[in-house]
C-alpha cells in the first residue's frame, strides 16, 4: 500500500520548499475575472497562493459560458469576482480569497492599496483599464504581469518599474473614427452605414445624441462647415419625429424621413453625386404593402442571422425590433417619471437583441440606398461590437504561462522573466518565448519620475507647490507646466491660480499632477516628466505645508548646478543600453535566451 | 388539437438561439461547419498517473461543445488527486476518478453528454473496445500499463482514429499526435493578406476589354476620370506598354521596381492633392500582385501523393483530382474570386467585381464538371468544389506516419548537432532531451535518474554523457511521476486545441510532438 499522500504532495515535490513558501505566503490582486481570469484563478489556487484579490465590475452574460468556466447558466447577470471567488475557493480551502465587484479605477484601489501587493496579474479586456493598473503599478512599484488573448493569439508580459518595458512603452493602436460626411451623406462601404445606424440613429432616437459618440470625427473645416449645418437641422427634425413614438405611424414617420426625405436632399446636391453613384430614396408605403408575405414569416427571418437579409426583410425587421424598442423606452419613460427628470436611454450593446436587429437592418436599408454591399446580422453584429474571437484553450495557454512568470518575479529574477507569444499559424512552434524588453526611454509612462508628496490640505495653495516645492525644493527653473489630468494649473502665462488653495483646484488625496519642463535651452535637455501622487497628510504639517516622502537621492550632477532628485531626459538620439526598438510584428522576433540559467534556478532547489 | 393551439399563439421567438449566442465567440474562429463537425464527436480519454492534464484537455473541449466524452480511469480518488485536479472535490475521496471527473466536467456543459468507464469494479479496458467503432478520437495520459497501451493502438489503428498521448510531469510536458495516414486539410484559414490573387500577368479576355475599355485615350482624360481608374486597370494598362517597349511582362525583383517607377510617373501632379489616391494604391500593389502564379509547396506536396485506393475514392482527393487537371490545363489555379477594396467610382467597382465573380463561378463549374465524370464524384456537393476552389492556393496535406519512422538516435544526432552551433546561430537549445527523459518513464513514473539514463542508452547509447539530457533526467526523477497543475493546465489548452483543429479539419495542426519545458517557457515541434 503506497503511503497517503498530502494534498500539495506535487508542488512541494517540483516547487522545492523556498518557492513553496513563497507561493503561499505571497497577497496578489487579479484585476478581471473574465476569460483569463478564469482559468488564471483556478492555477492561483491550486498552485497554492495565500492571499488573492479579484476585482471585476462586469456582469456574466450567456456568451462568457463557452469559456469562463466558474461560470453557469444560473450565474447570467451576477457579478463575475463573487461568484468567481465563491467557486474557486471550494478547491482550496485555505487560499484566502477576497472579491471586489467594483471598477478598478474607483479612488479606493489607490497607490497604497496597490503597494500592498506582492504582484498585480491584469486579465482584462480593454486598453483603458490596462494602462490604469499600468500606471498604478508603477505608481506603487509592484510587479504587474500583463496578458491578453484575441481568438488563437495571445501574449504574456511582466511589467517591474524600471528594469523591464512598461505596457504604454510601445503605442497602442486606438480605435478607428469616421469623417462625419462620409457616415452622414456619402458612405461607400457598409461600416460606414453600421456606424451610421449604430452612433446615428439608434443613438439619436433612443439615447444620448451623437455629439457624444466617438466613432465619427466632427471637426469642421470651410469645404465641410455647410454641409454640417444642414446636417445639424436634420437632426433637429429627427427630434420632431421622436414625439411620436409609441404611436403606430412611428415607424413609416422615422423611415420616410430617413430613408426619403433625407436621401432626396442628399441627392439634390448634385455637385457631390458627379463622381459617385446617386442614392436612390426609399418609399415605406410602397414597401411595406409588397412586404406583406414576408412579414407573415417574420419569426423565422429573425432566427436566421446567418443569412443576407433582402429589402423586404430589413423593413419588416426595422419596423418590429423598432416597435420593440419603443416599447422598451416607453416603460423606461413610465417607470422613472416619479421624480427623475432625466430622459432614459437605449445604447447598442451587440448582445442585446433589439438593438442589433435595429442597427442590422437600418444599416442595410442604407447599404440598398447608396447600391453598397449588405450583410448578414452574424457580421455586422462583429462589425458594429468589436467582437473579438474568444476560446477556452488560449486563454488556458495565457493564464498558465502567467503563472510561470509569477514564479520569477516572486524570486526577483526579473532578468529571468520572458515575454511570450503565441504563434498558433506557425504549426512549428506554437509558443515564441522572448527575452524582456528594457523599458523605453521616451515612454511618456514610465519614464517619468514618480515622487510622493504628503500635503497640508488646509493651507497647501498651487504658490506653495510650484515655487516651495518645485522650484526651491527639487531645484526647477522658470519654465515648468503643471498638469492635473488634461487641465493646465500653471505655466508662465497661466498665473491666475497660483494663490488659490490645491483643494479649490479639485484636487484631493489620490491625485495625479504631471510637471513639465520646458526649459529647452538647458545645454544637458529638460528634465524627465514629473508625476506627483499627492496624499492628504492626517495632521497639519509644522513648517512647509508640502513634503516629498521618500524623495529619491540626487542624481549626480556637475558642479554648475544645485542638485536634484529630478533626472534630465536622455536624449533619444542615443539609443540607450539594451533597449530594443519596438517591433511591429513580435511573433516573428527570434528566441534569445539562455536556457542555462533558467535550468540552474530549478535544478538548484 | 395541439397544432390548432400552437397556431394560435406563435412561439415569441427572437433572433438567435440561446447556442448561437452561447458560442458567438468561437462561431467566428471555425464557423457552423466547425461546431457541427465538434458536435458530432465523441472523445475517449484514457486517463492514469496524476491524471490532471487529460481532465484539463477536456475542460477546453467541453466548454465550446464537444458532442460526447468518455474517462476511462480505474483510479480512485485520494488527497494528493485534490491538490492537482480542479474537477474534484472533498465529496469525491474515495470514489471511482472517472465518474467523479466526469460528473464535475458535465456541469460546464449541459449540452455535453459524458459517460465513464470501468462502470464495474474489475471491468476490463478490452470491453470498452469490444463493440463497434464509437469514438472520433481517443487521448491517453501517461504514465499508462503496458497492456492498456496495446489496447488502445489497435482500435485506433483497426478504426482508422486519430490518437494523442499526453504526459506532464513537474515543469515538463510533452503530447505527441498520431493521425493514421495522410491528413488533407481544405480549409486552412490563411492570412487575409495573403488570398488576393489578381491574375494581373495573365488577364482574361473579360478582363482585359473592361480594363482597355476604362483606359482608352487615358493621357486626355478629364482629371476626375483620370484619378478614378481602378489600380488594377492601372496596373494592366502600364503592363501591356511595358510590354511593347521591353518584349516581356517584368519577371526579376530589379525589373519589377523599375515598372513600379514606371507606373509612379504617370501621375499626375498638377493638381491641389499633387498626386492621385489610385495611382498611390497601384504603385503600392506592384510588388505583391505582379508576379507568375506559383504553387506553393504545400499543393505541390498534394499535387506530387499518390492517395490509395480508399483514399482516392475521398471527397478530398476527388477534388484535389480535378484541380490537379484543371492546373494542368490553364497553368492556374481556379481564382478565388475576391476583389480588395481600391479608389473607383461604384459603378465600376461592382462591374469588376462582377467580373472576377464571374471567372471564379466559371472555373468552379469547369472542375465540377471533371468531379461529376470522377466514379466518385457523383454525389459531392457543389458547396464543397466551391469551399476547395476559393482556398485552392492553401490547401494542405499532414503527412502521415513514415512505414520506417527515423530512429530516436537519428533524430537526436541532428537536433545535437543543432546545438552545436546554437551560440553562433542564437537558435534555442533542442527539448529533445525533455521528450526522451519522459518517454522513458512512460510506464515507469517513479524511475531515478540513473533507470532513466538506463532506459533511454538502449536508443541513445551516449545519453550519459550528454549533460542536458542528464539534466533533463533528473529534473523529471525529482517530479516522481506528481502533476503541476499550472503545467497541466498549460499543456491541457495547448493539446485542446489541436483537437480542434484535427476535428474541425480547420487550420493547421502540428507535425507530430510538442514539447513543452515550463521552465524556460518554451515549446519546440519536432516529427518523431
Amino acid at each position: 500500500m503506497v503511503p497517503a499522500m498530502k494534498r500539495d504532495q506535487f508542488n512541494s515535490q517540483s516547487f522545492g520548499s523556498p518557492l513553496n513558501t513563497l507561493v503561499k505566503e505571497a497577497r496578489i490582486l487579479m484585476v478581471g475575472a473574465g476569460g483569463i481570469g478564469c482559468e488564471l484563478l483556478k492555477n492561483l489556487v491550486l498552485t497554492g497562493f495565500g492571499e488573492i484579490h479579484i476585482v471585476d465590475l462586469d456582469t456574466i452574460d450567456l456568451s462568457n459560458l463557452n469559456r469562463q468556466f466558474l461560470f453557469r447558466h444560473e450565474h447570467i447577470k451576477k457579478s463575475k469576482a463573487l461568484v468567481a471567488k465563491e467557486a474557486a475557493h471550494a478547491f482550496n480551502p485555505k487560499v484566502k480569497i477576497e472579491a471586489h465587484h467594483a471598477n478598478i479605477k474607483d479612488p479606493q484601489f489607490n497607490v497604497r492599496w496597490f503597494s500592498g501587493f506582492a504582484m498585480v496579474f491584469n486579465a482584462l479586456d480593454n486598453l483603458e483599464a490596462r494602462r490604469h493598473v499600468n500606471k498604478m503599478c508603477l505608481a506603487a512599484n509592484v510587479p504587474l504581469i500583463e496578458s491578453g488573448t484575441t481568438g488563437f493569439n495571445g501574449q504574456v508580459q511582466v511589467i517591474k518599474k524600471g528594469l523591464t518595458a512598461c505596457y504604454d512603452c510601445t503605442p497602442k493602436e486606438t480605435p478607428k473614427s469616421f469623417p462625419v460626411c462620409t457616415i452622414r451623406s456619402t458612405p461607400s462601404q457598409p461600416i460606414h452605414c453600421i456606424v451610421w445606424g449604430k452612433s446615428y440613429l439608434l443613438s439619436e432616437v433612443f439615447g444620448a445624441s451623437e455629439d457624444e459618440s466617438t466613432a465619427m470625427d466632427h471637426s469642421e473645416d470651410s469645404e465641410n462647415a455647410k454641409e454640417i449645418e444642414k446636417l445639424r437641422q436634420e437632426s433637429q427634425a429627427l427630434k420632431k419625429i421622436k414625439e411620436s413614438m409609441g404611436t403606430p405611424s412611428f415607424p413609416q414617420l422615422l423611415f420616410d424621413k430617413v430613408y426619403h426625405d433625407d436621401v432626396v436632399r442628399l441627392r439634390s446636391m448634385e455637385e457631390m453625386w458627379k463622381s459617385r453613384r446617386p442614392p436612390e430614396a426609399l418609399s415605406y408605403a410602397s414597401i411595406i404593402e409588397q412586404a406583406a408575405e414576408t412579414e407573415a414569416s417574420k419569426e423565422k427571418v429573425l432566427k436566421d442571422g446567418q443569412r443576407v437579409w433582402n429589402l423586404h426583410e430589413n423593413v419588416i425587421v426595422f419596423k418590429d425590433s423598432l416597435e420593440r424598442l419603443s416599447k422598451r423606452f416607453e416603460e423606461m419613460k413610465s417607470s422613472n417619471s416619479n421624480g427623475s427628470s432625466t430622459e432614459p436611454v437605449i445604447t447598442f450593446d451587440k448582445d442585446d437583441e433589439d438593438t442589433l436587429d435595429f442597427v442590422t437592418a437600418s444599416a442595410n436599408l442604407r447599404s440598398l440606398i447608396f447600391g453598397i454591399e449588405s450583410k448578414s446580422r452574424f457580421d455586422i453584429k462583429q462589425m458594429a461590437g468589436n467582437i473579438i474571437p474568444a476560446i477556452a484553450t488560449t486563454n488556458a495557454i495565457v493564464a498558465g504561462l502567467c503563472v510561470l512568470e509569477s514564479f520569477k518575479v516572486l524570486r526577483g529574477e526579473y532578468t529571468a522573466t520572458k515575454e511570450v507569444f503565441l504563434s498558433p499559424f506557425a504549426p512549428e512552434r506554437l509558443l515564441s518565448s522572448d527575452r524582456y524588453r528594457a523599458p523605453n526611454p521616451d515612454c511618456p509612462v514610465c519614464s517619468v519620475a514618480q515622487v510622493q508628496v504628503l500635503v497640508d490640505m488646509s493651507r497647501a495653495t498651487l504658490g506653495d507647490l510650484v515655487e516651495d516645492f518645485l522650484r526651491l525644493e527639487l531645484g526647477y527653473g522658470e519654465e515648468i507646466v503643471v498638469n492635473h489630468g488634461d487641465a493646465l494649473l500653471y505655466d508662465l502665462e497661466e498665473t491666475d491660480n497660483l494663490s488659490k488653495k490645491l483643494g479649490e483646484l479639485g484636487i484631493k488625496a489620490d491625485s495625479f499632477l504631471t510637471v513639465i519642463d520646458e526649459d529647452d535651452e538647458n545645454p544637458k535637455g529638460p528634465r524627465v516628466n514629473l508625476v506627483l501622487n499627492v496624499q492628504e497628510s492626517p495632521e497639519a504639517l509644522d513648517k512647509k505645508p508640502i513634503k516629498g516622502v521618500d524623495l529619491p537621492a540626487p542624481a549626480q550632477t556637475e558642479n554648475d548646478e544645485p542638485a536634484s532628485p529630478i533626472p534630465r531626459r536622455k536624449k533619444s538620439s542615443q539609443p540607450s543600453n539594451g533597449f530594443h526598438e519596438p517591433v511591429a510584428a513580435p511573433m516573428m522576433r527570434m528566441e534569445l535566451l539562455s536556457s542555462t540559467t533558467d535550468f540552474l534556478f530549478i535544478l538548484d532547489i | 388539437m395541439t397544432e390548432i393551439i400552437t397556431d394560435q399563439t406563435p412561439p415569441i421567438l427572437h433572433g438567435p438561439s440561446d447556442k448561437e449566442k452561447k458560442y458567438d465567440r468561437q462561431l467566428r474562429l471555425w464557423a457552423a461547419s466547425g461546431q457541427q463537425a465538434l458536435e458530432d464527436a465523441h472523445i475517449l480519454l484514457l486517463n492514469s498517473g496524476a491524471g490532471t492534464v487529460g481532465v484539463e484537455t477536456l475542460k477546453n473541449l467541453v466548454l465550446p461543445g464537444i458532442g460526447k466524452f468518455t474517462i476511462a480511469d480505474d483510479a480512485t480518488v485520494g488527497q494528493a488527486d485534490l491538490g492537482v485536479n480542479f474537477f474534484l472535490d472533498e465529496d469525491c475521496l474515495g470514489k471511482s476518478r472517472a465518474e467523479s471527473c466526469v460528473k464535475l466536467l458535465q456541469e460546464l456543459n449541459p449540452d455535453v453528454e459524458g459517460d465513464w468507464f470501468p462502470r464495474k469494479k474489475g471491468e476490463s479496458l478490452q470491453t470498452l473496445f469490444e463493440n463497434e467503432q464509437k469514438f472520433t478520437l481517443i487521448m491517453y495520459s501517461l504514465p499508462i500499463e503496458q497492456q492498456n497501451l496495446i489496447l488502445v493502438q489497435k482500435y485506433a489503428e483497426k478504426y482508422q482514429i486519430p490518437l494523442i498521448s499526453i504526459h506532464s510531469a513537474g515543469f515538463y510536458s510533452y503530447f505527441r499526435i498520431h493521425l493514421p495516414g495522410t491528413f488533407p486539410i481544405v480549409d486552412t484559414h490563411p492570412d487575409s493578406t495573403a488570398t488576393t490573387d489578381l491574375r494581373l500577368l495573365t488577364p482574361w479576355l473579360e478582363l482585359s476589354k473592361f480594363a482597355a475599355n476604362l483606359t482608352a485615350n487615358f493621357e486626355s482624360q478629364s482629371a476626375h476620370d483620370h484619378g478614378h481608374v481602378p489600380y488594377l486597370a492601372l496596373l494592366l494598362y502600364y503592363l501591356e506598354q511595358w510590354k511593347e517597349t521591353h518584349g516581356s511582362l517584368p519577371s526579376t525583383y530589379k525589373e519589377k521596381t523599375a515598372f513600379r517607377d514606371f507606373v509612379a510617373a504617370g501621375t499626375r501632379r498638377e493638381n491641389p492633392e499633387g498626386g492621385e489616391e489610385n495611382f498611390d494604391e497601384a504603385v503600392a500593389a506592384v510588388l505583391k500582385t505582379i508576379s507568375a502564379p506559383s504553387l506553393s509547396s504545400s499543393v505541390r506536396e498534394v499535387f506530387d501523393y499518390k492517395p490509395s485506393e480508399t483514399e482516392a475514392a475521398s471527397t478530398f482527393w476527388v477534388i484535389a483530382d480535378a484541380i490537379k487537371k484543371f492546373h494542368a490545363k490553364h497553368n492556374a489555379l481556379p481564382l478565388p474570386g475576391s476583389v480588395p477594396d481600391m479608389k473607383a467610382q461604384s459603378t465600376i467597382y461592382v462591374q469588376l467585381q462582377n467580373i472576377y465573380k464571374a471567372k471564379s463561378r466559371q472555373d468552379v463549374s469547369e472542375v465540377l464538371e471533371t468531379v461529376r465524370a470522377h466514379p466518385h464524384g457523383k454525389n459531392i456537393e457543389v458547396a464543397e468544389v466551391e469551399t476547395f476552389c476559393k482556398n485552392a492556393a492553401f490547401i494542405k496535406l499532414i503527412p502521415g506516419m513514415d512505414s520506417t519512422p527515423p530512429s530516436l538516435q537519428s533524430i537526436a544526432n541532428k537536433e545535437f548537432e543543432n546545438d552545436q552551433m546554437a551560440e553562433l546561430t542564437m537558435m534555442p537549445l533542442s527539448l529533445l532531451p525533455i521528450y526522451l527523459s519522459l518517454n522513458a518513464t512512460s510506464h515507469a513514473p517513479s524511475a531515478s535518474s540513473s533507470d532513466i539514463i538506463t532506459s533511454l542508452s538502449k536508443e541513445i547509447p551516449d545519453a550519459s554523457e550528454n549533460e542536458r539530457i542528464v539534466n533533463a533526467a533528473k529534473e523529471v526523477a525529482r517530479a516522481r511521476g506528481g502533476e503541476l497543475h499550472n503545467i497541466s493546465a498549460l499543456t491541457g489548452g495547448m493539446v485542446a486545441q489541436e483537437v480542434i483543429k484535427i476535428i474541425t479539419k480547420q487550420y493547421v495542426p502540428i507535425d507530430n510532438t510538442c514539447v513543452f519545458d515550463g521552465i524556460t517557457s518554451r515549446t519546440q515541434i519536432l516529427r518523431i
